[in-house]
């Protein structure tokens, strides 16, 4: 980059005519102001104004460059992200000698190495941090989200909100890209059309029944945390004796007799017993491709209307040459059998190494995509186990885009959405927000001939759970299943992004479910929501006063859900049909509206997050057809509940917040 | 079992990890092809480093600047290639290193000429570029270079940014595509037109012999097929059509193929997930297999018939052509890939195998074709190799082709083209041709006075009256009859503009334009046809083809 730049551009140029300064350029287009805008105006806004770059990745990158240029002098960038070598195709500001260090802190750096006179102010910190509050918020012109998760984005846009501060919200993937800008009371916020959500599957897919690659290579990554990483619960990789449809078979009750209460078959820990045989590759092999394999085939109501696995022999892996691409080279290629397995015993032994390395304090792996021996044992378990299920197998490089949720990635795509927010930028800082676009980038030029489509802004949602002036939604779920740990570890930070949420139920006492105080609930965590007296009808009182957030949630309690979820949020109550949500006592302003939810944009809507979870829904899109199927059996167990649950609820796909 | 050194298949190189995120595009052929191209940049201006910035990042070849200014102040700050300490120095020489720390892979080289001076004293200069890419040129320079490029057949993307607009040309005088990657392929899999091996394939497989198990976990597409066997029978040789008749067909996998089938102790009959996906796949499994138009249009072109040059694509579209007349009795070669489906694995690899043999054997009759044609025409055999030929067959279905028009032919021109009603395009306030027209008159208006207008701050009100006349001159030129003349707030922005290459437009072009050149280079997706306008003030764009 230009470190090479001591020569300070000196304010004498600015004033200079002919220096061709950014400052010049709107000198010289403000000269007919009466024409058209007022760019003097506007260059004296860009000036004084104070911008909050939110991520300093692909767009990041071109974002801080194009403000730098346009004579935007007073930045703030914050990225907890630090650089990999795969953000050197595109993120420009960042070199091989910068791989490991800080994303802000670098483009801080580069920037200022072509323009020193700028004020830039580097934060290597999520923002979502306490620290940054809503008084921070307001001290920004425009907040630009350069992001790459949901859960920020939603928290920016609460930020912004509560703040009023103007928002510029962006995306890209692969050629696909959207521009768009939030104001409060002027336009939709981020989460006025709830999105859908990050695909996820019944934990008895994963564990007993996987019909599809994508379910062998969550199976693989859940392994790799039980071998290696942190042990969840939830993510169990054995056979599920409590699956719901191989209950009330008789074969299997025996069986379960002998399982764990937890449904498990395993007596030890994973690890632990990993660890009794010095991660004996054959061993493990053994259990999880043979043994865990047999004892699923012993649940024979699984595979009446299913292809049954097969189980592998160490001894006997079959060389099946299925490389009909012979000119492909190394990870495009997939895998024979005998090559996943000595893929896996390579890996295993490189990875049983280093978590014996591991000091006290960290004292497991964390699983990365961009690790080669991390990825060449999920790539080869993965594959083991679709072997296994006669699944299609997968190449390492596509085992790679599904496991890291991996979605493609350029420097044009990226430059031509940077160029559009600066240009709503300009639009803001002129106070002509009416002008303000919603800009989808198409990867080819659509039904009208334009790659590039402009919608005006759609005014906000007035039953959004976030921006409306009372808002509330839904939550069904099981209340004596669901613990007060689970409730806000999973519904309200994972599904409705809050961050610091304090907790009251309504009920004419004033009980405190959860307080952000630390150590103030603790002993409610592990107890269940109708410990609390918390039944169908129930309202919750949410605040989250670092969000500047109230939220009311009615609670309807059901005992199962559909495709085995722990709970669907509903945004919109009134998609609730016909009995919606009756049983809430107060205020319930959506009831009396027939009207179906305003804005159904959420269907059309590219769903565009760099780096992030994309590629899950383009991937499993072709495949729906073939999981509903499956997933529509998997709730027969349920059926007297669930069909007639589902029939009476009718819930609008766009209103639910898939988990 | 455990090899000490176990050659793990998965050995990554770190280009690879690189280009991790692009290979996902254009795969491991796309970032040769672009590894192995070399680009000319004609005048490194703002929009012209933001473009080679979008080539340099993902791997480009290498790149040539051609550029015979010195870097100035308007440089220094619109241009995040050079700055401030290097005004004075040449523009050439300064961006080209700082492009060049953006990716050790990449090689630059830097030409301290103007683009004028290179036609007149090396004419042949330009040839050895796979693309040449144009900035800040004045229409006459354009003029030139256009005819040279297009006489050399070299193509050539011209990219302007203008104060709040902004356009790019392509001038391409054919481009062909095999990989056009398009948004919906259907399956190839020939149930209406069964080869020899599937209906063998077939025939042996009998459902009613099945008990319920094997019958669940046989492929749907063996369904369709024995569903569409009794369709013919009772229906004669056309595959259902409408929805009516489909809704025949679906009754007949529902209800008929597992007739007799003994259901053993299960009472959910009809539910078996095979069954289901046949059903689902009656819409889209069941298209008539001919050649699509667009790959019609292609085997019946003039090159494809006439065969003149020695071109890899050309010949292998003469043997798909021979191919499609012979062997393939009017289809094209299989593609030879299956969806996805529930099956047990050794009927679903059986399955497999059938259409990879048959695509591989009409690939090999294709290659043959090839052969003969290079021997007919005494060519060397090694201008075509034979694995183009199996990719060539494989994306068969989604050939195309675009041929171009020169842009000196364009600005010599006499009128639009006649499918534009221009008076009705100027009616509407956003009309992609009236700033199409704008660029061009202000183009004139330089050519005419040998500046901008609006450059002089002095001249402004001049100006504003000369681009007027520029304006008008140029619709009369174009045939525009009485040419819509209430277009002075228009014509004020432009001299507003003053030429002003603003950062942020500049960045916008300078992606759009980049992607076209990957696309003109990897020969991947189809690029624009053939000129490109932006106005940033409403976000729109839109494609004229001039």
């Amino acid at each position: 980059m230009k470190h090479s730049n001591k020569n300070k551009r000196t304010s004498e140029i600015r004033s200079n005519a002919t220096s061709g300064h950014p400052a010049r350029q709107f000198s010289k287009l403000g000269k007919m102001a009466d024409v058209n805008v007022a760019p003097s105006l506007l260059d004296d806004s860009i000036r004084k104004s104070k911008i909050l770059v939110v991520g300093a990745g692909g767009i990041g990158c071109e974002l801080l460059k194009n403000l730098v240029l346009s004579g935007f002098n007073d930045i703030l960038v914050i990225d907890l992200d630090t650089i990999d070598v795969s953000n050197l195709n595109r993120q420009f500001l960042f070199q091989k000698e910068h791989v490991g260090k800080s994303k802000a802190v670098i483009a801080r750096e580069s920037a200022l190495g072509f323009n020193p006179n700028v004020t830039i102010v580097a934060k290597h910190d999520s923002v979502m941090n306490s620290e940054y509050n809503v008084t921070f918020f307001k001290q920004f012109t425009v907040v630009m989200n350069a992001l790459d998760n949901r859960a920020a984005r939603s928290h920016v846009n609460r930020m912004c909100l509560a703040a009023n501060v103007p928002l510029i919200e962006s995306g890209t993937a692969g050629y696909l890209g959207q521009v768009t800008a939030i104001r409060k009371g002027l336009s939709e916020c981020y989460d006025c059309n709830p999105k859908a959500g990050q695909k996820s599957f019944p934990g008895c897919t994963i564990r007993n029944t996987p019909s599809e690659p994508i379910h062998c290579i969550v199976w693989a990554k859940h392994l790799f945390n039980q071998l290696f990483g942190e042990a969840d619960p939830d993510e169990d990789v054995s056979p599920d004796t409590a699956d719901p449809e191989a209950a009330g078979d008789a074969g299997s009750v025996a069986l379960q007799n002998q399982a764990s209460e937890a449904g498990n078959v395993t007596r030890v820990s994973t690890r632990a017993w990993a660890q009794q045989s010095e991660y004996d590759p054959s061993k493990l092999f053994g259990k999880f491709f043979c043994d865990d394999i047999k004892y699923l085939l012993s649940m024979d109501k699984l595979w009446t209307k299913r292809t049954p696995p097969t189980p592998l022999s160490w001894d006997n892996i079959p060389e099946e040459i299925s490389d009909q691409q012979g000119g492909l080279i190394k990870d495009q290629k997939v895998w024979s059998p005998a090559e996943c397995v000595q893929a896996m015993v390579s890996s295993i032994k490189i990875l049983y190494q280093r978590s014996k390395e591991l000091n006290g304090e960290e004292s497991f792996l964390v699983w990365d995509k961009d690790d080669e021996a991390s990825m060449d044992f999920v790539t080869a378990c993965s594959n083991l186990r679709s072997h296994v299920f006669s699944i299609p197998k997968k190449s390492r490089f596509d085992v790679k885009a599904m496991a890291g949720n991996i979605i493609p990635a350029i420097a044009t795509t990226n430059a031509v959405i940077a160029g559009l927010i600066v240009f709503e930028a300009f639009k803001i800082l002129e106070g002509k927000w009416e002008e303000c676009r919603h800009v989808y980038l198409n990867s080819k030029p659509n039904a009208l001939n334009k790659v590039i489509a402009p919608s005006s802004l759609d005014s906000a949602n007035p039953k959004c759970y976030v921006c409306s002036p009372h808002p509330e939604v839904t939550v069904l779920l099981n209340v004596s299943q669901m613990t007060v740990q689970s409730f806000e570890d999973k519904v309200l930070r994972g599904a409705l992004h809050m961050i610091s949420p304090d907790v009251m139920v309504d009920d004419g006492k004033g009980t405190v479910l959860i307080s952000s105080e630390e150590g103030e609930t603790t002993e409610n965590m592990s107890k269940s929501l109708s410990d609390f007296n918390i039944s169908d009808g129930t309202r919750l009182r949410c605040e989250d006063f670092h969000q500047e957030y109230d939220l009311n949630i009615t609670i309807i309690d059901r005992e199962h859900l559909e495709e085995n979820r722990e709970f669907t949020v509903i945004a919109d109550p009134s998609q609730l049909q016909p009995k919606a949500a009756v049983e809430s006592s107060g205020p319930q302003p959506s009831t009396s509206s027939s009207k179906p939810a305003p804005s159904t944009r959420a269907t059309e809507s590219v769903e565009i997050d760099e780096d992030l979870d994309v590629i899950f829904q383009k991937g499993c899109a072709n495949d729906d057809h073939q999981q509903e199927p499956s997933i529509r059996k998997r709730s027969i167990s349920g059926q007297a509940d669930i069909g007639s649950a589902s029939k009476k609820l009718r819930l609008s796909e766009n209103d639910i917040i898939e988990l | 079992m455990a090899s000490p050194s176990p050659k793990s298949p998965g050995q990554i190189s770190d280009k690879s990890k690189k280009y991790d995120r692009q290979l996902r595009l254009w795969g491991d052929h796309g970032q040769t092809a672009l590894e192995s191209a070399n680009v000319c940049l004609i005048n490194a201006t703002a929009t012209g480093t933001e473009i080679l910035k979008s080539l340099v990042l993902p791997g480009i070849g290498s790149f040539t600047i051609v550029d015979g200014a010195l870097v100035t102040g308007e440089d220094a700050g619109n241009n995040f290639f050079l700055d401030h300490s290097k005004i004075g120095k040449p523009r050439a020489h300064v961006a080209t290193q700082l492009l060049m720390e953006l990716n050790s892979d990449v090689k630059g080289d830097y030409i301290e000429e103007t683009c004028d001076q290179l036609l007149s004293n090396n004419p042949d200069f330009f040839c050895s570029f796979s693309v040449v890419i144009a900035t800040g040129l004045t229409e006459k320079s354009l003029h030139s270079l256009s005819s040279n490029l297009w006489q050399n057949n070299v193509p050539l993307v011209v990219s302007v940014s203008y104060g709040f607009t902004g356009s790019i040309r392509l001038q391409v005088s054919e481009l062909c595509i095999i990989e056009s990657h398009p948004d919906n392929l259907l399956e190839d899999l020939r149930l209406d037109k069964p080869f020899p091996g599937l209906k063998e394939f077939m025939d042996t497989i009998k459902l009613p012999e099945m008990n319920h198990k094997q019958f669940s976990h046989t492929p749907y597409l063996v369904l369709l097929y024995k569903a569409l066997e009794i369709w013919n029978d009772r229906h004669g040789p056309n595959p259902p059509s409408n929805y009516k008749e489909k809704e025949i067909l679906r009754n007949i996998i529902k209800s008929e193929l597992g007739y007799g089938i003994v259901k053993e102790e299960d009472s959910n009959s009809g539910d078996e997930e095979n069954v289901a996906e046949a059903i689902k796949a009656v819409n889209t499994a069941l298209t008539k297999t001919q050649v699509p138009s667009n790959v019609q249009k292609i085997l019946n072109d003039d090159q494809c018939i006439r065969l003149k040059e020695k071109n890899s694509f050309w010949i292998i579209a003469r043997a798909v052509k021979e191919f499609v007349e012979k062997e393939g009795n009017g289809v094209l070669p299989l593609r030879g890939s299956l969806p996805d489906m529930t099956s047990d694995s050794q009927r679903y690899i059986a399955l497999q195998n059938v259409y990879r043999e048959q695509a591989s054997k009409d690939a090999e009759h294709v290659w043959r074709h090839v052969q003969t044609i290079l021997k007919e025409r005494g060519w060397a055999g090694e201008s075509v190799i034979e694995n183009d030929v199996k990719l060539f067959c494989r994306h068969s279905s989604e050939l195309r082709m675009i041929r171009g028009s020169c842009l000196a032919e364009e600005l010599d021109g006499k009128q639009l083209p006649p499918d534009v009603d221009i008076n009705q395009q100027l009616e509407e306030p956003d009309s992609p041709w009236l700033h199409y027209l704008l660029l061009r008159a202000v183009n004139k208006f330089h050519t005419e006075n040998g500046s901008f207008p609006g450059y002089y701050d002095d001249n402004v009100e001049t100006d504003i009256a000369k681009l007027k006349g520029c304006f008008s001159r140029l619709l009369n030129d174009l045939g525009c009859q009485g040419g819509s003349l209430s277009k002075d707030d228009n014509l004020h922005e432009m001299c507003r503009y003053g030429a002003a290459e603003l950062h942020a437009v500049a960045a916008f072009i300078g992606g759009c334009a980049a992607q076209e050149v990957i696309k003109l280079i990897t020969k991947q997706y189809v690029p624009l046809d053939n000129t490109f306008i932006f106005n940033s003030v409403t976000s729109t764009t839109a494609t004229l083809r001039l």
